[in-house]
């Protein structure tokens, strides 16, 4: 094969893989008996290795969709089935990571004890616990912060502690609910481009991701594919394939004609759907 | 410069305000001239005897024995308490009223109630203490729990933590600094309730000291007793800020200093 073929082949978009991860069968969810629905009718699959980017406004039902994902909260209609297994509480296999990183890290345990804390029923010699943990804090970007309490970090540092310790358990379905959202742009763009190398693959393994956002920009950066929700009910209204070849970066790729052509595919989306309220 | 010279002169303000009382307390007695209303300056010189005695430092031994035993009853039973209601609504439900109901009575009330069930002893003695301080705890564990951010509570159960674990390594040190707060009130209280025991039970101790020399009319020795109560509160205090900021060094750090003087 020339090296002309070989490169196009690495640049194509990844390919879906035939029997979906997860999937998510009009899927509905009202908090009061009489109050109205969060979610209704949601139904989208997820292929192995997709990274799948969900936007909407907020009021849109983005964070019930994760936490019925997950398993915390249980749907009022409808299936979440991961593997064909209905999900009904959460799955070993997912990790989940919160916007509000200060919140979401134990602030009693330090940096590496946080990383570590997935694997405490591992089986695993505690030698082999820290390792893991100090191989997966490197993986994000992390040296020399391993004994420090997460207040002492900048909150890029602890969100990146944050994706460590969901990474550190080896989940095949990594969900996040607007992670970047609470960060400056500048650490945004590197977290962005280390989710980008997550999902390229972690110690050689493609993680598949359900990425939130409210910034479309940023979703139509990351994501294979982009699930627009409308707001009242929460339904899906769109789902546009990206196809911008990998590997991205912040410079060529959102400056690419089809990076706006899919943006402004998605704003349309959005538009047409205020237009019919 | 400035703010150096503020800070060398901050205890220094303190202490300035203490003697000041004193002298108000010397003069004002002096004034009266009542074998009722020692001067100050009597009652530091019969202090400086009496302290050191054996007869005197076996009461306070005594004293501090039973607030440690009610300490450690009363502040078992509210952590345990503030965790099981703070993890369990069903729990928390079934156990509010009648927390809310005992947690309003005094502790001075169930004094006769308590001679009554347990007789004028130790018993009787630590069980008011236990009583007396339980109930800060209590309340404070179970607004550490409920104050557990909902992302740790999610992440918990992405974790597969299960309750039992939940409870010790998610709720336990999350509230550990609320459940310090309510310890260190609880200190006082149980202080208060040692010398109201005290008042009315047997055996030694620093209450049954005080109620002695004033039947006496021993009134400087009364208030011999009476300010080492308030010596010894005061110490206990420190020491136990001393204690919480080694514990607690996470806490203050992510909130930032000045917390908890």
């Amino acid at each position: 094969m020339s090296r002309l073929a070989e490169a196009m082949e690495r640049e194509q978009p990844a390919p879906r893989a035939a029997a979906p991860v997860l999937r998510v069968s009009d899927l509905s969810k009202r908090y009061s008996a009489d109050g109205p629905p969060a979610l209704s009718g949601v139904t989208f699959d997820v292929g192995e290795g997709e990274l799948l980017a969900v936007v909407g406004p907020s009021g849109c039902g983005k964070t019930t969709l994760l936490r019925l994902l997950c398993g915390l909260i249980p749907p009022s209609a409808g299936a979440v089935l991961f593997d064909g297994e209905p999900v009904q509480r959460p799955p070993r296999e997912f990790a989940l990571v919160f916007q509000d990183y200060s919140r979401s890290l134990f602030p009693w345990l330090n940096v590496s004890r946080n990383v570590m804390f997935p694997l405490r029923g591992a089986g695993l010699a505690r030698a082999e616990r820290i390792a893991r943990a100090e191989a997966v804090l490197a993986e994000v970007g992390l040296h020399g912060v391993a004994r420090s309490y997460p207040w002492k970090l900048s909150g890029g540092m602890q969100q990146r502690v944050a994706i460590a310790r969901a990474l550190v358990s080896r989940p095949e379905l990594l969900l996040l609910d607007e992670p970047f959202a609470s960060i400056d742009a500048l650490t945004r763009a590197e977290l962005q481009d280390l989710l980008l190398r997550i999902h390229s693959g972690v110690e050689h393994r493609r993680v598949t991701i359900v990425h939130v956002t409210h910034d479309i920009d940023e979703a139509v950066y990351l994501a294979d594919r982009v699930l627009v929700l409308g707001a009242a009910p929460g339904r899906v209204i769109g789902s546009i394939e990206v196809g911008i070849a990998r590997p991205r970066t912040q410079t060529t790729t959102r400056s690419s004609p089809q990076f706006l052509a899919v943006r402004n595919q998605i704003h349309d989306v959005i538009a047409a759907k205020e237009a019919t309220r | 410069m400035a703010a150096s010279v503020a800070r060398v002169g901050r205890p220094l303000l303190g202490v300035a305000v203490f003697l000041a009382a004193l002298a108000v307390w010397e003069a004002w007695a002096r004034s009266k001239g009542s074998i009722l209303v020692p001067p100050a300056s009597s009652v530091v010189e019969t202090a400086w005897e009496v302290w050191p005695t054996t007869d005197f430092l076996t009461g306070v031994g005594a004293s501090l024995r039973r607030l440690a035993a009610g300490f450690a009853i009363g502040a078992g039973v509210g952590i345990g308490l503030g965790l099981v209601m703070g993890s369990s609504t069903r729990a928390r439900r079934a156990l509010e009223p009648l927390v809310e109901f005992c947690r309003a009575m005094p502790a001075i009330a169930i004094v006769p109630a308590a001679i009554v069930l347990l007789g004028l002893g130790d018993a009787m003695q630590i069980t008011v203490i236990a009583f007396g301080l339980c109930f800060p705890v209590l309340v404070n564990t179970l607004a550490g729990v409920r104050a557990v951010s909902p992302e740790v509570r999610d992440t918990a159960a992405m974790l597969q933590v299960g309750a039992l674990e939940r409870i010790f390594r998610i709720y336990l040190p999350g509230a550990l600094p609320s459940i310090v707060a309510g310890l260190r009130v609880a200190v006082s209280l149980g202080l208060v309730a040692v010398v109201i025991s005290e008042f009315v039970g047997e055996g030694e101790g620093l209450g049954r000291y005080i109620r002695l020399q004033q039947t006496e009319f021993d009134v400087p020795a009364m208030y011999c007793g009476i300010l080492f109560l308030g010596l010894l509160g005061y110490v206990l205090n420190r020491l136990f800020l001393v204690g919480e900021r080694r514990v607690l060094s996470w806490h203050y750090g992510s909130v930032g200093e000045g917390v908890g003087r």
